[in-house]
């Protein structure tokens, strides 16, 4: 299974919301920082001589939570408190690892699926344009 | 000529702003969401983002509705926009050769990791106004997007991958000049202290980064023409998504998103001495910018390359003529500051004008009109 957060931040928001709003009720949460937009700057590599520089900057949603005991972090990109409260939320029960992880396993192998599928999709689609130009000596 | 402030106009300023509103709003059209703004108007949406400097499509499309398709004014807004929000993180370096690719071309070589894929691009078509976009409905999208689905086989579905690089198989060959050791590489934010020339490259790059397409495309056209010794190729155009990290409070790296980039590594052959000897040697002018627009990220490389090499004539070696005319935001204002009243400061010209002309009497009075 990939990283938690790469599902986390890349599947639809309307089913990890109502997953989240299921196992809410069985939790204590405590809103440490409730989700807020700040700023992220991109730093990025030229690719032949590793120059670092700044791209420039990415809004982002930060949220801190605290389930049962435990810190959870939701960060991603974009003006999203919903997705920053729920992967925030998830953060902490995987870091809880009690007996709630395999729902929430088996919820991130379930979405990562669906992100696989789109991928593919897409990738295929993108696969149609591929061309191989024939030199006109060949012809 | 100097500013004198002037004061007044509140009510004027804004009955002007309400003005933009109804002859924006007075055909009663129905809105455009900005949803549509930012999928169907995607591509000015990215220049927004590119030249904002702010990687957030939502907000970009917002600002692009409001200053009702002015890319300029819309970027400006972002810039402005940034400011209000505090600045917690600091990515990883994104890396493109994790790219989840939508295109990748190469003009240097016919065979390149992966082949050659066109992706989303209006290349190779002739631009013939499509009038039928008069007559799209959702009723038509519809269809267009079942017959697209109807060419993918969803039980034949290829794995995604990544693509080597275009340059790694030129390193690998040695074709590459090696890295001068003399250039600054230290990094700098523009966007913190000021730039003061010569700049570092990262400088330079970052200024690029967020620079007007137009200014660079300018600059870089310049170059290609013979102002100028760089006239590359590109090794390598690439098109896609890549993944955003950050390091949370906890100390632990996070995957935050991915955003879409488009990159550019273009291609020029140089010579290199060592050991008494001039050796021929390629080098590499590096373009990269969010979103989709190929024509920034290829004048960026030019523009990279071009400024390696400061001849002392043409303008797109020089960093600060480079960095300075093609900073859209800066340059609109400065323009557009033109607007604004010089009231005072004009009349004491021409009081000046006025009094050396009535000096100079009648006769060469009328020669000077004839010469305006």
């Amino acid at each position: 299974m990939q990283q938690a957060d790469y599902i986390l931040c890349e599947c639809a928001l309307a089913p990890l919301e109502a997953f989240v709003r299921e196992l809410e009720p069985q939790c204590t949460v405590q809103v440490i920082r409730h989700p807020a937009v700040v700023i992220t700057m991109i730093r990025a590599e030229d690719s032949v001589e590793g120059q670092p520089f700044y791209l420039g900057e990415a809004l982002v949603t930060e949220c801190e939570l605290n389930v049962d005991g435990q810190a959870g972090f939701g960060l991603c990109l974009g003006d999203e408190p919903v997705r920053s409260y729920c992967i925030a939320f998830m953060d902490a029960l995987l870091l809880l690892a009690d007996g709630r992880l395999p729902w929430v396993q088996a919820f991130l192998e379930e979405q990562e699926a669906l992100i696989a599928d789109r991928l593919q999709t897409e990738h295929a689609h993108i696969q149609r344009t591929k061309v191989d130009f024939k030199l006109m000596e060949e012809e | 000529m100097g500013y004198v402030a002037v004061k007044g106009g509140d009510d004027a300023i804004a009955h002007a702003r309400v003005l933009v509103e109804f002859y924006r709003l007075r055909e009663q059209t129905p809105p455009i969401t900005i949803q549509q703004m930012r999928t169907q108007m995607r591509l000015a949406v990215d220049k927004v983002m590119g030249e904002g400097g702010l990687y957030a499509p939502e907000y970009a499309a917002i600002a692009l509705k409001q200053s009702e398709g002015e890319v300029f004014e819309a970027a400006f807004i972002l810039r402005a926009f940034i400011t209000t929000l505090q600045r917690r993180y600091y990515s990883e370096a994104i890396d493109t050769r994790e790219m989840f690719v939508r295109r990748k071309i190469s003009a240097s070589f016919r065979e390149i990791p992966g082949g050659q894929v066109l992706g989303p691009t209006r290349d190779y078509t002739q631009r013939l106004l499509d009038t039928a976009l008069t007559e799209e409905t959702e009723e038509t999208i519809g269809r267009f997007l079942a017959e697209l689905e109807g060419h993918i086989d969803p039980q034949q579905l290829a794995a995604v991958t990544t693509y080597d690089k275009v340059i790694d198989l030129l390193r690998r060959e040695g074709l590459l000049k090696p890295v001068e050791n003399e250039e600054d590489t230290t990094l700098k934010d523009i966007t913190r202290e000021a730039i003061k020339f010569p700049a570092p490259r990262s400088a330079r790059l970052q200024m690029m980064a967020r620079a007007e397409t137009g200014g660079l495309m300018a600059l870089g056209y310049s170059s290609l023409r013979g102002f100028g010794n760089t006239h590359p190729t590109v090794c390598e155009l690439r098109y896609g998504t890549v993944p955003v990290r950050v390091k949370d409070p906890s100390g632990r790296i996070r995957y935050i998103g991915k955003i879409e980039v488009t990159e550019a590594e273009m291609i020029t052959s140089t010579t290199c001495t060592s050991k008494k000897k001039v050796l021929p040697f390629y080098t590499i002018g590096y373009g990269l910018c969010f979103g989709q627009n190929d024509t920034k990220a290829i004048c960026m490389g030019i523009l990279d390359r071009a400024m390696r090499s400061p001849d002392g004539r043409s303008p797109a070696t020089d960093q600060e003529f480079v960095l300075y005319h093609t900073e859209g935001i800066e340059a609109m204002g400065f323009v557009n500051h033109l607007k604004l009243p010089h009231y005072v400061t004009f009349q004491a010209s021409l009081s000046n004008v006025r009094a050396a002309l009535r000096r100079a009497g009648a006769a060469s009075l009328e020669t000077v009109s004839e010469t305006v």
